[in-house]
């Protein structure tokens, strides 16, 4: 009897890899299309109009280009803190703390946009930092798992924003009532809509990839990362470079705050991280925690949640298009996983 | 060339229980197996013999359904099987015991041997698992501790569950991997026994080991592997180690006296240049593993630490190499007291330290042979300049340890692990040496290396005390030990025992020191 069956490889080629993706792409495409059919909706003038409104105008590409922004610097964030073998499940509430320290300095210190705007990327920086401090001591000298201690902080700092907004911060009087007052200190645009946000994120994945590869600390904290054992054995700093790389995690998260804030939405409101701390999770695992992968898969997920707001637009649901958007990245991760098989046909 | 059954027990007629034919393997840039053939009769404890890197592990990761291998195929009992995973294996009645175990640490040797397994009862009590464990131990004649966690036995109960585990799902061919490499002498007998057990009720054992004497001691036939071939199968019954050792390399072994100088060797240091005064550790658990130590290695001289595994040899090698901070003594590095036990220092000072698990604690297995080749040397140029890492440096440095260790690589970007076993120890090995320049901490240097490998890393060993390090070189295997050294402590339970001159050694009072029996002897 001849019967197919699957081997696991210990790893995938390249080739598989990228074939796996495409496919999985191309598969979550046309399950969604499937399910559009049976809503009564045509995927195709459905899909034309994503592209046009998402490629074919520069509203779209602009669109395109504030989404990437906190992908960005939320995907980055996991990524490093992978390197050292850490999941920050928290870069969540990492950018909404930093969101709220940029916010007050932005709405409570006078000042040139000159002298503001370099103090709120500083408050960003370290609100994240901040925000990651307690887990990142009881990982270094407790042992303590950083996956809940990161996550449950999460929600303490998503309702903090969310008090201060709808509450002491409000602005009275304004437009919506969970939000404060408009921040005077704007990051200048490059590009349409598109600030020096975007050009400030590529350049730190490319400074933490250039790190990691080619200095002596970046060796290190891969090392320690890979069998924190062995490194010890040579005397590296391992619980160190664990607290340190823990606090650069935290950081990038909270710049993805200060530049939400400062570039893209201008006030403080409930909801400003709009789960980018949690898409950055996915962003990261997609990269393989290649801090240069990190852009590609920050731009894949921006293509593909900016569709989805096109696609709400159309008269969608948003639970549909949130359906349709997590089809697309569970079935690349399943790709990822199908790329170590290949099929074996053999007698019995 | 030979008539391969020549030997077999079983009744003629019977199929081999394992028959290889043709097998090929190739990874990039390796032919790891080429038109191997091998033949396990029922009844037969056959052994795998081969340089590292030979394709012995490969070989048997095919057996086992872990690799699919690219050219022939695989009969079990006559029949023609096709494994893709080591569960179909299993299922044939192939089992085999990696060198890494592969237990849960915290589940204890009843929950170790039910896991995965389809004969575990739906819902089963503790005491139930438990009796059943007993009574498969009694079945097999491999005595366990069914209530103790994984993480309290030693290594040689940790292989008997292991293999338990493996008989237990009813294999009749058992492969061991380097079994012994991890064992005391007395584990090691036990293991023998057990062993002959099993292959007297009909079954098949299929054996690698580097180790000559118990190959022949313990097999039926040896087949011998070289560069991924067979290159012969014999009656062990015919064979001799000399006989073996050249088949394995190629070309005959000339063992060197180790001990005598050249000309122009570094003279003996009058004062040592790695000494301990009083020193006694503590383990982890608090408990004491070394009391009051008083050892000194002498620049230009090779000092042996003889004593069963386990007495303390691990805490010994961490302590003179910075790893472990004494709880009382000192350490004197040419003389001087250290103040702070860090292991780069002393590495910076010229101690080099081939640690006893090389593979966990000397390598990161997931990065690259050129990572993991510079680990004791990134922080210096030419591999950094500053904080700056250069990776062509790396490269060019990991070129050299590679070519001085005699590894042959194909892409020194593939992670580690995808070197042979013995392959990644001799890279640890030259990686150690090449920065001990006052002193090296070898613990167990030969351990897992093929015969021809042995010999060379004892040479090197001796090049190094030429050029004047002071050598510490920790070893259970006294033939060796005396083929080396110049001194010889006696490590038991954490003492050291007594230190012999090797030009008055006397066996049996080594043997007698091992055990645990004091001389009046003054320590250097
Ligand atoms: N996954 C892999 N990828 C690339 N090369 C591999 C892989 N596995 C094994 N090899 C190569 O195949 C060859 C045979 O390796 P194998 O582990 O079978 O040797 P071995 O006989 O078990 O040696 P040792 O006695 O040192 O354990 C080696 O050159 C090794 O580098
Ligand atoms: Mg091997």
């Amino acid at each position: 009897m001849v019967e197919w069956r699957l081997q696991r490889l210990p790893s995938a080629g390249t080739g598989a890899a990228l074939g796996a993706r495409i496919a999985a792409v191309l598969l979550a495409l046309g399950v969604a299309a499937v399910a559009l059919v049976l809503a009564g909706q045509n995927p195709f003038a459905l899909a034309a109009q994503v592209i046009r409104a998402t490629f074919g105008s520069t509203f779209g590409l602009e669109d395109l280009g504030l989404l990437l922004i906190p992908l960005l610097l939320t995907g980055l964030s996991v990524a490093v803190g992978q390197q050292i073998g850490v999941w920050n499940i928290g870069a969540e509430g990492q950018f909404y703390i930093g969101a709220f320290a940029a916010a007050a300095v932005g709405l409570f210190l006078p000042g040139s946009a000159a002298l503001i705007l370099p103090l709120m990327f500083v408050a960003g920086a370290v609100g994240g930092m901040f925000w990651i401090l307690v887990p990142t001591l009881a990982r270094a000298y407790a042992g303590v798992n950083e996956l809940i201690t990161t996550l449950l902080l999460n929600f303490v700092a998503a309702l903090l924003v969310y008090y201060v907004a709808t509450g002491p911060w409000r602005e009275r009087g304004g437009v919506s009532n969970s939000a404060t007052a408009r921040i005077p200190a704007e990051i200048p645009e490059f590009w349409g809509l598109v600030h020096w946000g975007l050009p400030a994120g590529v350049l730190m994945a490319l400074g933490f990839a250039a790190l990691l590869a080619y200095s002596r600390w970046g060796y290190e904290v891969r090392f320690a990362g890979s069998n924190a054992k062995a490194a010890r054995y040579a005397g590296m700093p391992v619980r160190r470079h664990l607290v340190t790389v823990m606090l650069l995690s935290g950081m990038i998260a909270g710049i993805g705050g200060m530049l939400e804030i400062a570039g893209t939405v201008h006030r403080l409101q409930g909801g400003i991280s709009n789960n980018f701390g949690y898409l950055g999770i996915m962003v990261a695992v997609l990269a393989r925690n290649s801090c240069l992968g990190v852009i590609a898969s920050a731009a894949f997920m921006a293509v593909i949640l900016n569709a989805g707001i096109v696609l709400q637009t159309q008269g969608l649901t948003s639970a549909t298009v949130l359906a349709i958007t997590g089809l697309i990245l569970f079935l690349t991760a399943v790709g990822d996983e199908v790329s170590h098989y290949r099929i074996v046909r053999g007698k019995v | 060339m030979n008539d391969l059954s020549k030997n077999s027990r079983a009744a003629p007629g019977t199929p081999p229980l394992v028959l290889l034919k043709g097998i090929a393997k190739y990874f990039p840039g390796v032919v790891a197996n080429e038109d191997v053939d091998l033949e396990v009769m029922p009844g037969e404890i056959h052994a795998l013999l081969g340089e590292n890197g030979a394709g012995k592990s490969t070989l048997m990761n095919i057996l086992t359904g872990i690799y699919r291998a690219d050219a022939g195929e695989i009969i079990i009992d006559g029949y023609r099987v096709d494994f893709s995973s080591p569960l179909d294996a299993i299922a044939a009645g192939i089992g085999m015991v990696h060198q890494h175990f592969k237990l849960v640490q915290a589940f204890t040797v009843a929950e170790n041997i039910h896991l995965g397994w389809q004969e575990t009862p739906w819902r089963a009590s503790t005491r139930k698992l438990e009796a059943r464990t007993a009574e498969l131990a009694r079945s097999f004649n491999l005595p366990v501790r069914p209530d103790a966690f994984v993480s309290e036995l030693s290594t040689g109960e940790q292989q008997r569950v292991e293999i338990l585990r493996v008989l237990a799902r009813k294999a009749r061919a058992l492969i061991l991997d380097e079994p012994t490499a991890v064992l005391t002498p007395a584990e090691a007998r036990e293991l023998f026994k057990a062993l002959h057990a099993f292959r007297d009720g009909g079954n098949s054992v299929i054996f690698i080991s580097h180790k000559l004497e118990e190959v022949l001691e313990i097999s039926d036939r040896i087949t011998i592997l070289r560069g991924g071939r067979r290159v012969a199968t014999e009656r062990a019954a015919d064979c001799n180690p000399r006989m073996l050792a050249r088949l394995m390399v190629g070309r005959d072994i000339v063992l060197s006296d180790m001990r005598r100088r050249p000309k122009g060797a570094a003279p003996v240091t009058a004062e040592p240049v790695l000494r301990l005064e009083g020193v006694s550790a503590m383990a982890n658990d608090g408990s004491t593993t070394l009391s009051n130590i008083t050892l000194g290695v002498h620049g230009g001289e090779i000092l042996g630490i003889a004593g069963v595994a386990g007495n303390g040899q691990r805490e010994l090698s961490h302590v003179l190499a910075g790893l472990l901070a004494p709880s009382s003594g000192r350490i004197l590095i040419d003389g001087t007291p250290v103040e702070r036990f860090d292991p780069a220092r002393f590495a910076a000072l010229g101690i080099g330290h081939i640690p006893e698990d090389r593979l966990a604690s000397g390598l990161a297995p997931a990065l690259s042979i050129t990572q993991n080749a510079v680990l004791r040397e990134y922080g210096k140029p030419p591999v950094s300049q500053g904080g700056l890492y250069r990776p062509d440096a790396a490269y060019r440095l990991s070129l050299e340890i590679a070519k001085a260790a005699s590894v042959t690589v194909p892409d020194f970007s593939m992670p580690i692990r995808n070197l042979s076993g013995g392959n990644q120890q001799r890279l640890v090995a030259r990686r150690e040496m090449r920065i001990a320049r006052k002193a090296l901490v070898a613990a167990y240097p030969s351990r897992g290396l093929d015969v021809g490998a042995i010999n060379i890393m004892l040479k090197y060993i001796a090049e190094l005390r030429d050029q004047g390090a002071g050598i510490i070189f920790i070893s259970e295997d006294l033939e060796e030990l005396i083929s080396l050294s110049d001194r010889i402590a006696v490590l038991y339970e954490g003492k050291i025992m007594g230190v012999v001159e090797n030009r008055d050694i006397d066996m049996d009072e080594i043997g007698l020191l091992m055990g645990g029996r004091q001389r009046a002897m003054v320590a250097a």
